[in-house]
């Protein structure tokens, strides 16, 4: 099946094409998932979770936007953002911190050197608002408070150093 | 509102999971009527993609990656395995020991079996169990670069070539790696787990 069709399909709310959708891209979005949770049965549930809250409540992907793929891991990034903040949420209110981390990942080699090249292209202030707010979950106004810089000058950080790294890992601009 | 007439700057914090549950909405409901709005955050999403790619192969592992044994042989290698049988069985009777090189260590070794994972089309690996030599079939014509890899470190170890349906590359070397890496323009498309 060519992604066009699904991307088509899944845009119009098929039900076949939901679990085609997971057959394709769920081992991808479960990566995803568990790098934020560090917790594979945590990470399994986040992704099933996400598919059944695009099922019942629709959902604003249309071809137009672009790859599925990129749609569906970024919805399970969030997902899994929402739930490890409200973990921390959780934790702060009672004072216990649980982390698991008996899952550790190994990393791929080659690709962690190409987004290294990329990162480095950014400035300091940018470098260092991806890794709170992309890397460590953090909100914005979390990384403001980290960085004692204004919530504006983050969210423009951000933004910049996002369609920086845009131009050089999508569109394939030299780093 | 943290946006004005078009989203702007919103769309890759979006992207990046970095706003709150109503910026998130006001996001959603703003691309479902503006198809501008709507592509930047598709490509801002297309980089949180290729962020998330760094970790895949590997993370992969633990549930994802089964031996061979325990999966259902795909159609297509059914034709290479049996054309493997049959180069083994012409061959060797006829040319001796020293014309295939391939068939030879695959005869003359207990070997395994992997699959790689990732985007990529299905694909194999054979190796020997001592990982003398490695045998990389990957299904479709399309060559690409085998990378063997150790703490670490990677070695290339050439380009599959076309032969009928699939693409192969033999490689006998004196190194054993834990992991092959199939890559197209140096762009990695799937990894195997040698065990």
């Amino acid at each position: 099946m060519r992604d066009g069709s699904l991307e088509e399909r899944f845009s119009r709310r098929e039900a076949t094409a939901y679990e085609a959708a997971f057959l394709a891209f769920g081992a991808r979005m479960q990566t995803t998932a568990l790098r934020i949770l560090r917790d594979p049965d945590a990470a399994r549930e986040c992704v099933q979770e996400v598919f059944e809250g695009l099922w019942r409540r629709g959902h604003s992907y249309s071809p137009a936007r672009g790859a599925l793929e990129a749609f569906l891991v970024t919805c399970a990034r969030n997902a899994a953002l929402t739930s490890l903040r409200a973990g921390r949420r959780r934790r702060q209110t009672e004072q216990h911190l649980d982390v698991d981390d008996r899952y550790t990942m190994e990393e791929d080699p080659i690709e962690r050197e190409r987004v290294a090249r990329a990162l480095a292209q950014l400035t300091e202030g940018q470098a260092d608002v991806v890794q709170l707010a992309y890397y460590k979950g953090m909100t914005l106004s979390e990384v403001a408070t980290e960085l004692a810089i204004p919530i504006g000058t983050v969210k423009g950080r951000l933004s910049a150093a996002l369609r920086a790294l845009r131009r050089t890992l999508v569109v394939g601009e030299p780093a | 509102m943290i946006f004005g007439a078009h989203v702007g700057d919103a769309a890759e914090l979006y992207a990046a999971g970095a706003l709150t549950a109503e910026e998130h909405a006001a996001v959603e409901a703003h691309i479902a009527q503006c198809s501008e709005c709507l592509r930047r955050v598709g490509e801002a999403e297309e980089t949180v993609l290729a962020l998330e790619r760094v970790n895949a192969v590997q993370s992969l592992r633990p549930s994802n990656v089964a031996p061979f044994g325990r999966r259902r042989v795909p159609v297509w290698w059914i034709p290479v395995a049996a054309a493997a049988a049959l180069i083994v069985g012409l061959l060797v009777p006829r040319h001796g020991l020293q014309t295939d090189v391939a068939t030879v260590a695959m005869l003359h070794s207990h070997f395994a079996h992997a699959q790689f994972v990732g985007n990529g089309p299905p694909a194999k690996v054979l190796y020997a169990r001592d990982r003398s030599w490695y045998y990389v079939i990957v299904d479709g014509r399309h060559s690409y670069g085998v990378y063997a890899l150790r703490d670490g470190a990677s070695a290339y170890l050439g380009a599959t070539q076309s032969k009928g349906r699939v693409s192969e590359l033999f490689s006998s070397v004196a190194t054993p790696f834990d992991r092959l890496e199939l890559r197209d323009g140096g762009r990695l498309v799937e990894a195997a787990a040698i065990r």
